[in-house]
Parts: C-alpha cells; structure tokens; sequence
C-alpha cells in the first residue's frame, strides 16, 4: 500500500500570548507538528507495519517544517517532501490545498491519502475534504478507526452521537481523529535512521504553482482575531465520602457542559 | 536493537557542558551523538542567569557577537536585606560593558539552543527528545547507554545530565547526596518592558544589573538574587534543603517574601510573572564532587558538581562550559592512544586545574562552613540595616559613637567574640 | 500555586514518573517531600500521601530529601523524553 500523509507544521497554540487588548501575539510563535497529523502518521505506520508498503509525509510550510518533518520520518514515515510556503502562513486552505495537490501528482501514485480531520492551530478541517476534492477521490472523514483490505478501505467515523461505517475502494483520502489511536514517541534508533531518510524540499515553482498564482485562490481574508483567557475554576470538593464528592464532581462537570452525556 | 552506527563519544545531555564538550570532539573530527531529553536543548534548564564571560570566550572567542545574551553586567551589587530596609554595596564599572566583558545575564532556553546550534554546525549528531535511562556497563567499565529498549554503545559516554546526576550514581561514581550539601533554587521570571528596565536599574541599554540577595529568609540558609535581562527580571532564591524541612518552610514562601520587600517590590513594581522554574544547586564545593571520571566514563559540569559559590558570585555556567571542554580534550588524548581506560582518561582532572576550575574550587574550601554559619544570614544583613539605618537619622537622644551602636545592636544576637571569629572565617574562605 | 505553575508549559505524560512506595512513606514521620517540593507535588490527603506528577519541575530537590531525610521511598526518574517541564526562558 502506497500510502500519503498530510502534515502541517502548524503554531504551537500553548506558545500565544495574547496582549492586554485580546490580541493574540503570533510573531515568532514556535511551531510543532499538529497533533492530530501524528495520529494520521501513527495509522499510516499502522497499516505499513501490518501489510507493508511506503509512506510519504507531504507538508505545505516554512523552512522551519523541516524540524517537524524528522519527526515525522522517525515516527516511520519512509520520505518527506516540503513544499516551501513563502507567504509566511498567510494563505487560506484553498492555497494550501493548491499547493499539496501539486505535490502529490508530482509524487505519483498513492492508494490512502491520510490526514488530521484539523489542525491544531487553524482548526478549519477542510483540507482533507478539499484536497479529495481537487484530487478527485473519494474521500472518509472523522475516521476513529480503519481497516485496509485488498483494494478498499473501511472506516469507523465519529459522528459524536453515532457511529457510522463506510467502506471505500482506494485511491481513497482518510481523515482521522485524535481517539484513532496514541502516536508513538520515536526512539533514539529511530530517530537516527529518520536523519539518513531523503527529505525533497520544493519551491513552489518546481509545482509549476507560484506565490501569486496561490494569493489568487486565497480569497478568505481573516478580519479579526480574539483572545480570551480562560481561567481555572478553582472547584474544590473535599471532606466528602468518596461516593458524593464523585456524584457532585460529575453534576458540576455536566452543569459546565464538560462531560457530552 | 542493535546498532548499525557507531559514534567515538557519546554525550549525555545538551546544556552547557555536554553541548561544549560535544562542540570540542566534533572540531576535531570525532564521530559525537549528543543526547537531550528536552523537546529542544534548554528546555530543561534553568539558572539564576549570570555567566561570567573569561571562560567562555576562551571556548568560543567573542561568543557575545552571536549568541543570544541578555545584557552585560557592569553593576555589581550585595544586598543585605532588614525587615524594612536594605544596605546595598554596589560596584558600578561601565568597562565592564566593553569586550572582553565580565559576564552576562541569559536566558537558558535560549542560550542553549545556540550553543547545541554550536555542536551541531561542528559536525556533532542532536537528538533532542530521547532520555537515557541506563548506561550499558561490562565489569565496571561504562560501554554506551541506554534508551527505552535501544541500546548505543561508544568509546566514551561523557556524562553532562546536570545537577540531579543520575547516571553517575548508576556509574558508582558517587554516593548519595546529603542534604546539607544542596540547595533548592527556584526562579521567577517577571517581564518587564526593555526601557522601564534600563531606567529602573540605571543602566544603558545592553548593559545590566546583578543583585546577590543576603538574610530575610526566615532564618533558612540561603540567598537570593535579581538579575536584569533584556525586557525581565529574574528574581529567585537559593535554600538549603535540610534548612527548610528543619525550619518547615516553603522555598516559594520566601520568594513571596521577597516580592513584598520593600527594595525588591519597587524593583519589579508592575512586570508579569511568565515563568517559574526550580533545580538544585550542589553548595558542598570541592568535597562534594565525586571521583571525575572512570572506565570509559567521564563527568562534567553539574553533574560532577562543579560550582563555586564564594557568598558573592555563582559560578557554575562557566565552569560547566569549561569542565565540558576539558572532558572533550582528554577523551581526545585518549583516542590518540586508543585507550580510554580510567587512567588514560585520568588527563581530565589536570585539565580541570589548568583551567583553573579546581583549583578555583579548592581555594573557596571553606566558603561551604562559612554558609553554614547561620549568623550570616539571620543576624549580620539585619544588623547591618538597623546600625546603618540608627546611624543614618538624627535623634532626639544624644548621639553615640558608631561602633557602640553596633554593639548595643548586637545584644543578645551575636557576642563580640562570634563576630571576631567570623570574619577571621571569611578572611579565610574568601 | 496552581496559578503559579499554570504560567508554566508542560507536555504531560499519561504514565507517571515519580513512583512512591506506599509502605516505606507511611512509616516516615518527617515527610520532608511537603516542604522542600517548589510545586508542591507531595500533599497529604486524609493523612496519606498523594503526588501530582503533573507539575513536577524536575528540580530533584524530592529526591535527596526523601533519601537523607526521609525513608526514601520516593523513586524518581526523568520524564520519557519530551515529556514533562517545557522552559520557554529558562
Ligand atoms: C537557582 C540557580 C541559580 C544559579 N545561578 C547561576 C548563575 O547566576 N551563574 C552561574 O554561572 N551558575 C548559576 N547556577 C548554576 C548553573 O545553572 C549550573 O551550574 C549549570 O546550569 C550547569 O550546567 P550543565 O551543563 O552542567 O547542566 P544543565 O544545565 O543542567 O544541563 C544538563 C542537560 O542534560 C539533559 N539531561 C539530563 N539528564 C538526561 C538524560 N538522562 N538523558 C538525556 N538528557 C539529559 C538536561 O535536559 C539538560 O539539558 C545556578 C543554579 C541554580 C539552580
């Protein structure tokens, strides 16, 4: 199985500060892989590791992703490709998805497109379903979980309220959930293999795309951003039996809407 | 798992010794993996924040043009803290802001991805996020170390985890440490805008302020310190862990105590607390550092307890910088006759006194007992407040004499007697 | 406290790396753990230990107070790597 997965090297969100006004401080903000790629990479190596095949890891960022894609290639992935965004991250999901397509037709064939239903920082959710979208596949969203047999491809989809399963046959985009599975951490040895994996670094040009040709497809301008802080709630329950401190615990975590039931 | 590479020298930890250390043996071509547990290097590690520039600047020559400092430190300045007052001793020496400069303010998880950035750009292999849990050890003699379940064998494991040094205890090198020996830093890091710094601490801009806190810590053995950075302060204290459980106190109590002082309240009036961070601190000086070195196996920096605490400066960047580079040049003296025995590598220690560092430890010996003596810290900053502050206003009572205001001040605190011992005592450790 | 280390940013392992063994630590008197700890990890509840690991800043000051004053009964080890205490000045 020929297996693709979509990273972005996204802002770590627990890095903003957010200024006495409500404005979120995003200038040199660190950035990490988006947590929920690294489960996209762990249900790739899954699937490598059951039935054997490659994986590339395709990322649509700044130079800086490089970092982000050796973790990616220690966690298993085989080779990264880097498609070098010059605008500073300042392009909406329409140009990133522009710019991934690009890649993976250069790329070539694949069989499973995998994904994080978002990104930790943007949060849109709509690459995946884009990209699918442009590259002409059928697509799985919200995948919990996910099977691959011979040419087809079932997954488990969250739909918070039910479970619903589909079955598709590959080429095939999946994106996939946090609870989908726990990405591992990469040991010394694989982080050591990561560092002799080949990493492709692409302009944009090298896609035939360019820097204005991807400003005109990104029409969604955001207009304004607001901070909030939120703070602790400082709830103690105690000198209570255990059975009511419990039963108080779960009526306030339920009266907060924290608990979904 | 096995291997399928080999490295000459393994390197423990990416601060300020094992990054150096690792910086060295790359240069001279040697095949170096240096291993850090932090998601990046100096994400682990904190410090009061002022390293003195001789010895590093010996290692990096005129490292202040590309690394990441905060501000040169030209005044210098000892606080004896009373319960509503201060005497300050203060040296302001602006040449101390012109190269070669006299030491810096930094900020760790800074200053430690630059010099890591050092080691790498010499050719020395980074892996940040990896913690070695064991070492790989055959009859005594260190092989290589342990990750989870991989397994990395080398000439050499130079050791550079800092304070805690684990691994040298895995390594027999050391016994347990006793709690008399160490102390409990712990820092905040209060924000503050670049200009109200240079204002507030008079000073231009780049340049900066040190202040050596001494007494107002409940009676606890320690100290405390507020150094500038560019736009921060970093305000923390030092305590003796044994001192705190005696005296049931909690080292974040007395930081708090501080921050209501009123000298150090109008020094951080207004900033933002964005951090707080804590980690031992070995203050036994050269009796408590373990044996250097053994089989294949070499210590440097905190983890060998290198430090030297003279009641006025704390050293211990600079020395970890320099105990890393003199580990890296005798593990190559070692390689040069490709033994890496014990004795072969036993070139450290006379490195270690070329560059002064224990022979800098051996003549601050005493300085330890001297913290030990309570009177320092409890009495003498108190006493100094309220002679000066008696001295200082006008009365109406008849005037005294100065000295016999010090001693009616002394009553039943400190005999003369104790006093003269003492600063025999400091004449001699310092 | 809490407002304290919520300045903080941790990366928070789901396994713990501070074990405390139950019977040598109900035995110690003295438990120097709830005052020599900068986060206060160590608390009693109900006269019984409890520890958040969560918080730990990885100082080792519980350590050496456990093994000299106490009855070492706290075992500490470093977080699995990238886990736990993230310093952004440091
Ligand atoms: C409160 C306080 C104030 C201080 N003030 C000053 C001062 O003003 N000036 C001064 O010169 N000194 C000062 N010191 C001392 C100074 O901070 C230390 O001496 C210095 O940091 C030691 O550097 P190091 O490289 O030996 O160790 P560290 O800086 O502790 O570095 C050790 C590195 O090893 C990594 N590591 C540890 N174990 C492992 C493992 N098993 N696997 C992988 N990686 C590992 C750690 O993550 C870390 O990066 C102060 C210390 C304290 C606590």
């Amino acid at each position: 199985m020929e297996i693709i997965v979509c990273a972005k090297y996204a802002l770590d969100v627990a890095e903003i500060k957010i200024d006495p006004s409500g404005k979120p401080l995003l200038d040199g903000v660190p950035r990490r892989v988006s947590d929920i790629d690294k489960n996209a990479m762990e249900a790739a190596v899954n699937i490598k590791e059951k039935q054997g095949g490659t994986i590339k890891v395709v990322c649509f960022g700044p130079a800086s992703a490089k970092e982000g894609l050796k973790e990616l290639l220690a966690m298993g992935a085989d080779e990264a490709y880097l498609v070098e965004d010059p605008s500073g991250g300042m392009l909406d999901t329409a140009a990133t998805v522009e710019a991934l397509a690009a890649a993976i037709q250069k790329i070539g064939s694949f069989d499973l497109i995998l994904c994080g239903e978002a990104t930790t920082d943007g949060y849109t959710g709509q690459v995946g379903p884009r990209l699918a979208g442009k590259l002409g596949i059928p697509q799985i969203t919200y995948a919990r979980n996910l099977n691959v047999e011979g040419n087809s491809v079932t997954a488990e989809r969250d739909l918070e309220d039910a479970y619903e399963t589909v079955k598709a046959p590959t080429p095939v985009l999946v994106s996939v959930t946090r609870e989908i599975n726990v990405p591992r951490i990469p040991s010394l040895m694989a982080i050591l293999k990561a560092s002799k994996k080949p990493m492709t670094i692409w302009k944009l040009e090298d896609l035939g795309l360019s820097k204005e040709k991807l400003e005109q497809v990104s029409t969604l301008q955001t207009v304004d951003l607001q901070g909030f802080a939120v703070e602790r709630k400082r709830v103690v329950i105690k000198d209570k039996p255990v059975e009511e401190a419990v039963q108080e615990l779960v009526s306030y975590l339920m009266k907060e809407k924290a608990l979904g039931v | 798992m096995a291997a399928e590479e080999k490295f000459d020298v393994i390197v423990v930890g990416a601060g300020l010794a094992g990054s150096t250390a690792a910086y060295v043996l790359a240069k001279e071509g040697l095949q170096v993996l240096l291993i850090e547990r932090g998601r990046q290097a100096g994400a682990k590690n904190m410090t009061g924040g002022i390293i003195y520039s001789r010895v590093v600047h010996e290692v990096f020559p005129n490292f202040w043009e590309e690394a990441p400092v905060e501000r040169a430190i030209t005044s210098y300045n000892i606080v004896f803290l009373g319960e509503n007052s201060a005497v300050t001793l203060n040296l302001k020496a602006p040449g101390l802001g012109k190269p070669p400069y006299n030491a810096f303010s930094v900020l760790r998880a800074k200053f430690d991805r630059w010099i890591a950035g050092k080691a790498e750009e010499a050719g020395a292999t980074l892996v940040t996020g990896v913690t070695v849990d064991e070492l790989v050890m055959e009859n005594g003699k260190v092989k290589g170390i342990k990750s989870g379940s991989d397994e990395l064998l080398a000439d050499v494991v130079i050791d550079a985890e800092g304070a805690k040094s684990l691994l040298v205890e895995k390594a027999g090198l050391r016994g347990d440490f006793k709690p008399e020996d160490v102390s409990v830093g712990v820092k905040e890091l209060i924000e503050l805008p670049e200009e109200t710094v240079n204002e507030r601490f008079n000073v231009g801009g780049g340049e900066g302020a040190s202040y050596t806190l001494v007494g107002y810590t409940k009676g606890v053995a320690g100290g405390g310190f507020l150094y500038t950075n560019k736009a921060s302060i970093s305000l923390g204290i030092v305590a003796r862990i044994d001192m705190l459980v005696e005296k049931q106190v909690k080292v974040h109590e007395l930081i708090e105590d501080y921050k209501v002082h009123p000298f150090i309240s109008k020094l951080i009036e207004g900033g933002n607390v964005a951090e707080y961070s804590a980690q031992i601190i070995h203050e036994g000086g050269i009796a408590q550092v373990p044996r250097l070195y053994s089989d294949g196996f070499l210590a440097a920096g905190s983890s060998a307890c290198l430090l030297i605490n003279n009641l006025f400066t704390l050293r211990g960047m600079d020395l970890a910088v320099a105990s890393g580079a003199a580990a890296a040049r005798a593990v190559l003296k070692a390689k040069e006759r490709n033994d890496f025995s014990a004795s072969s590598l036993s070139a450290y220690e006379s490195l270690l006194r070329e560059a002064f560092i224990l022979t800098d430890m051996e003549a601050f010996r005493r300085t330890p007992s001297l913290l030990n003596n309570r009177r320092f810290f409890t009495v003498y900053p108190d006493l100094a407040c309220s002679v000066m502050e008696e001295l200082f206003s006008v009365n109406p009572a008849p005037s005294e004499k100065a000295f016999k205001v010090v001693r009616r001040h002394m009553k039943g605190k400190a005999g003369l007697l104790d006093v003269l011992r003492d600063l025999l005592g400091v004449y001699r450790a310092l | 406290m809490d407002k304290r280390l919520g300045l903080n940013k941790y990366e928070i392992d789901s396994e713990s790396h501070i074990e405390v063994d139950k019977e040598l630590c109900e035995k110690c008197e003295a438990k120097p753990c709830l005052f020599v700890c900068p986060a206060e990890v160590y608390k009693l509840e109900d006269g019984k230990l409890v520890y958040s690991y969560e918080d730990c800043l990885e100082c080792g000051t519980c350590i050496i107070a456990c093994k000299g004053m106490g009855r070492g009964a706290v075992n500490w080890r470093n977080p699995r790597g990238g886990f736990g205490i993230v310093y952004r000045y440091g």
